[in-house]
């Protein structure tokens, strides 16, 4: 049957919407508010044990050997598990690029600080952390790799003896000539850039229960899972288990951006089970653990970039070198988060050529993981700053600058140079927007007369692409084969009459359970408390991917309005046998089917459903009596990777643009945002409370990013921001309360006309402050090129500026 | 001198009476001793705030004292908010106006928010971030947060007219 | 993260208090508001045989008239400090620097006893301890002492008082009435320890001219700082931005190796020091009367 998914509000079956496109409440809210939501911790099962971990502290050594004999002996300890039970019951970790994962504990040596060695399964968490301090590890230290640029360099320390260097990948990439534009071209501004780690940092850490059935040799994980299926596929290739052995549940749970991580964590608490003949054993990260060496770290970035631009402002060539230090192993995916700038190169601008000369090193640090925006936040900042740099060296605007190089709306759908296709987009409308809701003209006044005073303000202009449905194929360049990422949905009416939808994914914060029901109300004609969203586990929900890469806002939208659509047509011909009409007669709206032209030939479609189920006697032959259909969506038209790592791979391209005024303290380098502005089209809004959401929790994030957030390592490779003191996240003293504006360019492509928006301002907001940073210390003739721009830094620029 | 130690508390109203070790947080005394799991631990070093329950009246971090420390007190839990499912003025503010996404954060700022409002009915945005600055949400960008606590403030108001 | 196994007693007196500390084999730790010591025993980085609560006993606790000053009980909460009506009066200072002491919710726990005894050398209270002449009474087996703020703080996180010793009390002059003070500090976040502070009291004659500074630094040293080579030079001159800018100077000049961490070098905490110290004695100015 041909599934068409309506591209507008216009193609659902009802008169007028009254849920989907609306700020309505959400159904998460009350069990939220009230603390009633099962978060993984809140479960207790029969026999369940607590398990604790034994780290590394040092950042690269040998193991020599390990004695657990008087752990084992206290009181309360139930198991004690390390490498040699690791090796026994499990494989290393899979990883892109293949070849660079290890144990879930150390069999031969640690390659971090933090990397698990030994764990313990005891009554509680307190005994267990207890047992810890009993066991003897004997180790033997060896040279750290703590620096990038020293692991790429040959006759190092090899953290992977089997590799002839700790150089993970390496490639060029030229999309069109390059050095003829660089040669051609008026002006080459070139910089480099550092970006320091930072990461997710969600304000639930990982939690699992893992429980192995001796009997049948299976493993059930119930936990804070962000996409249930990919970390089940993982643990079973760990196990060594076939797929339908290994069934993973998941909790809602609190926050993930990405770095919810847990793979160790779920393999640890396993062979613990395992060890004490299938108890539950519940693993819950502590913070600590979460920021040493859970999924806490992403984008430990070293960039050389060079932007090649005419006279008159317009880009001929990007050219773009990253070192990225993925740390010890690539078992976190991090080599994910450099290959998706793939997907949005060259941002919202139309520059024909670009190279990306690509280069991931392993170092003695915390294998890198994802965070929200999964790479392009980086790679925006350099594109901008460019973009700034070759502006004022030409006597342009920030503004003028961008207007002269952005894909104008009539060029779309639009292909990059790295291959991705952008579906829609008014980027020019965005400027002007932002520029007009800020009173650009009124701030560069403002801007002028603090000058005259001494003062430091600055205003940032950054554009970005956010792009939007992920894709396997937009990570084919380090090891991802597949095209299409499948979400499936089944939605069926009880007989009763009430809708459910049934969904291979939890809440995690963005309201998509809300999405769901609105969609389906509009759909049947129903209230929104009609609907009740299933959650199913990994066995049972149909095939699914759940949140991640901004995609499941309209991946889930696709699946929700096919399997609707089908369900309809099923009752449409369910309801043409009991009216005894052809099915091609009746049409639904708000609900009702009906015989078009005959007012009082009506039946609902809760009262078709419930015929089916009920008075098998009346079903048209060949029907089956199940008012329930499921539909898989994918996004269509994607494209495998060519050779080059061009493909189409994400589907949606939302566009931001921010402004925002930033004054630096000339004596102190603080940093305070005066003001902030946002201009932002993700096509159709499906929930513009969510969507606002998204936008401001990116930009918090942003604000981290720029001012506050990193992971800091000394040359021993010894975290030394293990704690929040130190590991900085924005407060509501430190993120500005933004105004925004909405412009509406619906997809021609997606589901209502949607776009991804899920990894909100991340994308724009380190690049806007940056560049507002810079626009302040213009005078000084100084580049901040470090994020954060923490004082420290800014006021060592400000004094080499003074010393000249 | 002991190593475990008979505590007796009130709970949203209700006495509890634990014989418990004396190193247990606050924090897991109210989680897994009274299985009251809607105060939430993000930290364990008093920096998050997830963990804010309010003892004799006044916002605290659980994490940061022994179950022993609140023997005899009267504590408040987000469980004690909603009157038999029927929302707080405070939880129905911040539901209309978006101010939780993941909602692991919520119960500690919902507590953090009645105690604000319980001695400042109408706060300047000022006093709201003075009294909000030590609660981390890592979704919302405290913007609708901001709002909710507005909304709230105005909601309670009304209720007293 | 949990606490390792301790004892823990909660003595209903300084005496039964004192005793038990006396007769701890082991390391004994005392416990008030807890919010510096729970982290740390959270992370099992403090690890105490036995745990002395003193929050049961009663009596360490008020706000007191003491002859035109204050007596401030050790279990005071920082909270009811910031609040204290007396405290305003008498101390502004003392009110205006317990804002920037972390948040309410650590205000609503910590103490001023508890503060000034783990003696974080980042902290507020240490700081205001030496700014305004506090004294600090302390008890012991042999009985009462009372220690100057300017001796108690020995290093980082060490201070005069012995193991068997408790704070009971601070006991503040009232601050004069021509006085004025400032209270700087630059932290990354609202609330956050300070990468460096100053807390400066000055009087000013009927002149212009200097009659009194105090000048304290906080954050960029292992204990908090005087800066009596500044306080000397303002001393007999007459108030004016150049002065403070020369006491900003020398602020900075005297501080031969200031703390260093992964927030702020020590180059940029020195720098520091002078700015705040500039800015804070043109604020004190201004409020002299």
């Amino acid at each position: 049957m041909a599934v068409d998914i309506p591209k507008s509000f216009a193609g659902l079956p009802a008169t007028e919407t009254k849920w989907v496109g609306r700020g309505v409440n959400r159904v998460e809210d009350p069990g939220l508010l009230t603390g009633r939501t099962e978060f993984v911790d809140n479960l207790v099962k029969p026999g369940m044990v607590h398990c604790a971990i034994l780290r590394s502290p040092y950042a690269h050594a040998r193991v020599i050997s390990i004695d657990a004999s008087k752990a084992e002996q206290l009181p309360g300890v139930v198991a004690v598990v390390s490498g040699e039970d690791a090796r026994r019951w499990s494989n290393p970790a899979q990883t892109m690029p293949e070849g660079w994962g290890c144990y879930c504990l150390v069999v031969d040596k640690a390659r971090f600080v933090g990397e698990p060695v030994a764990a313990v399964a005891a009554v509680n968490r307190y005994v267990a952390e207890d047992a810890l301090e009993l066991i003897d590890v004997e180790y033997e230290p060896l040279p750290v790799v703590a620096e990038a640029a020293a692991a790429a360099e040959a006759g190092g320390p090899l953290i992977f003896e089997d590799k002839p260097s700790n150089v993970m990948y390496q490639r060029v990439f030229n999309w069109g000539d390059v050095d003829a534009a660089l040669a051609r071209a008026d002006h080459v501004f070139s910089e480099s850039f550092r970006w320091h780690r930072l990461g997710a940092n969600p304000m639930e850490t990982f939690g699992v229960i893992a429980e192995w059935n001796p009997v049948d040799q299976s493993a059930v994980f119930q936990g804070s899972f962000q996409s249930q299926s990919h970390m089940g596929l993982g643990r079973a290739a760990v196990l060594g288990l076939p797929s339908h052995k290994v069934k993973m549940i998941s909790q809602p749970h609190g926050g993930s951006f990405g770095g919810k991580g847990g793979f160790r964590g779920c393999d640890i608490a396993v062979l613990l089970s395992r060890k004490c003949g299938g108890r539950p054993v519940k693993y819950i990260e502590d913070r600590m653990e979460y920021l040493l060496a859970g999924a806490s770290q992403a984008w430990d970035r070293h960039y050389q970039a060079s932007l090649a631009v005419d006279n008159d402002g317009k880009v001929l060539a990007l050219d773009v070198k990253l070192l990225d230090d993925l740390g010890a192993t690539a078992e976190g995916f991090g080599a994910v988060s450099a290959a998706k700038p793939l997907a949005a190169f060259t941002g919202p601008y139309a520059i024909e050529v670009a190279r990306y000369d690509l280069t991931l090193v392993a170092t003695n640090k915390l294998p890198a993981s994802p965070y929200r925006g999964m790479g392009p936040p980086p790679h925006n900042f350099v594109i901008e700053q460019l973009m700034d740099i070759a502006a004022r060296e030409l006597g342009l605007d920030a503004a003028e600058i961008r207007r002269r190089n952005y894909i104008p709306p009539e060029a779309f759908p639009y292909t990059i140079a790295s291959g991705n296709e952008y579906d829609s987009g008014r980027y020019e409308a965005a400027l002007d927007k932002v520029l007009e809701m800020s009173d650009y003209a009124g701030l560069r006044a403002e801007q002028a007369r603090a000058r005259e005073q001494g003062r430091y303000l600055g205003i940032g202009i950054a554009s970005t692409i956010e792009p939007g449905v992920f894709d396997w194929n937009a990570y084919a360049i380090v090891g991802l084969p597949s095209t299409g990422v499948p979400e499936g949905v089944s939605v069926g009416i009880d007989i009763l009459g009430k809708i459910y939808v049934k969904v291979g994914f939890s809440l995690e914060g963005q309201g998509q359970y809300t999405l769901a029901c609105q969609l389906l109300a509009d759909y049947f004609g129903v209230d929104i408390s009609d609907i009740a969203v299933v959650y199913q586990d990994s066995h049972s929900a149909p095939p699914h991917f759940g949140p991640g890469g901004s995609r499941l806002g309209v991946a889930m939208t696709g699946a929700i309005l096919g399997a609707a659509q089908l369900l309809k047509e099923k009752l449409i011909a369910m309801a043409a046998a009991l009216m005894q009409t052809d099915a091609a007669n009746l049409r639904m709206l708000d609900g009702m089917i009906g015989i078009e032209g005959v007012p009082e030939a009506q039946m609902h479609s809760a009262q078709v459903a419930a015929t089916m189920l009920a008075r098998s006697d009346l079903l048209p032959p060949g029907m089956d009596p199940n008012p329930e259909c499921t539909y898989v969506w994918t996004a269509p038209g994607r494209t495998p990777a060519d050779e080059e790592g061009r493909a189409k791979s994400y589907l949606t391209a939302a566009n931001a643009c921010h402004v925002v005024c930033v004054e630096v303290d000339p004596d102190t380098a603080m940093v305070e945002i005066l003001s902030y502005y946002i201009a932002d089209d993700c096509g159709t809004r499906l929930n513009p409370a969510t969507v606002e959401g998204m936008t401001q929790g990116g930009v918090a994030q942003g604000v981290g990013a720029a001012l506050l957030e990193e992971y800091v390592y000394d040359e021993e490779g010894q975290l030394l921001t293990s704690t929040f003191m130190d590991y900085l996240l924005p407060t509501i003293n430190e993120v500005p309360m933004t105004q925004k504006a909405a412009l509406v360019t619906p997809s021609p492509f997606t589901p209502l006309g949607a776009k991804g928006v899920g990894e909100g301002a991340i994308h724009t907001t380190p690049a806007a402050i940056m560049c507002a940073i810079n626009d302040a210390l213009a005078p000084l003739g100084v580049r901040a090129r470090e994020v954060p721009a923490s004082p420290n830094r800014l006021w060592k620029l400000m004094q080499e500026a003074k010393a000249g | 001198m002991t190593m475990q130690q008979v505590v007796k508390v009130t709970v949203n109203g209700v006495s509890y009476e634990r014989n418990v070790e004396v190193r247990l947080t606050l924090a897991d005394f109210l989680r897994v001793e009274l299985g009251l799991t809607g105060t939430h631990v993000g930290c364990e070093h008093g920096v998050c705030g997830a963990c804010t329950v309010l003892m004799n009246g006044r916002s605290v971090r659980s994490c940061l004292m022994l179950a022993v420390q609140a023997d005899g007190a009267e504590i408040m839990t987000v469980e004690g908010l909603a009157d038999d499912g029927r929302l707080h003025p405070i939880q129905q503010a911040f539901m209309e106006e978006h101010g939780l996404q993941c909602g692991f954060c919520t119960p500690g700022f919902l507590m953090a928010v009645y105690e604000l409002l319980g001695s400042n009915p109408d706060p300047s945005d000022e006093e709201i971030r003075e009294s909000l600055g030590g609660q981390i949400c890592r979704c919302t960008g405290y913007q609708s947060i901001m709002r909710s606590v507005k909304s709230a403030a105005a909601k309670l108001a009304g209720a007293r007219v | 993260m949990k606490a390792p196994v301790f004892e823990y007693a909660a003595p209903q007196s300084v005496e039964e208090a004192l005793s038990l500390l006396g007769a701890c084999q082991g390391e004994s730790k005392i416990i008030a508001g807890g919010q510096s010591l729970m982290p740390l025993l959270n992370m099992r980085l403090a690890r105490p045989d036995l745990l002395v609560d003193i929050g049961r006993i009663a009596g360490l606790d008020y706000i007191r008239d003491a002859d035109g000053g204050l007596a401030i009980g050790a279990m005071t909460r920082q909270s009811d400090i910031e609040r204290s009506a007396l405290v305003a009066q008498r101390q502004p200072m003392l009110a205006a620097g317990t804002r920037f002491i972390a948040h309410p919710q650590i205000r609503n726990r910590g103490t001023i006893g508890g503060s000034i005894s783990h003696a974080d050398p980042a902290a507020v209270y240490p700081a205001l301890a030496v700014a305004l002449d506090m004294q600090i009474e302390v008890a012991g087996p042999a009985g009462h002492r009372s220690v100057d703020a300017a001796d108690f703080f020995i290093t980082y996180l060490t201070t005069a008082l012995e193991p068997d010793e408790i704070l009971v009390e601070l006991r503040l002059p009232g601050f004069p009435p021509r006085a004025g003070w400032s209270f700087k500090e630059v932290s990354r976040r609202h609330g956050d320890f300070a990468l460096a502070g100053v807390a400066a009291t000055m009087e000013v004659d009927s002149s212009g001219v200097c009659s009194f500074a105090r000048i304290v630094l906080f954050g960029v040293a292992a204990v908090p700082l005087r800066v009596e080579a500044a306080e000397q030079l303002l001393l007999g001159s007459k108030v004016e931005q150049s002065l403070f800018e020369e006491a900003g100077a020398m602020t900075s000049d005297t501080l031969d190796e200031p703390l260093s961490d992964i927030h702020a070098s020590a180059d940029y905490r020195r720098h520091l020091a002078g700015v705040l110290t500039r800015r804070a004695l043109a604020e004190a100015a201004g409020r002299a009367a």
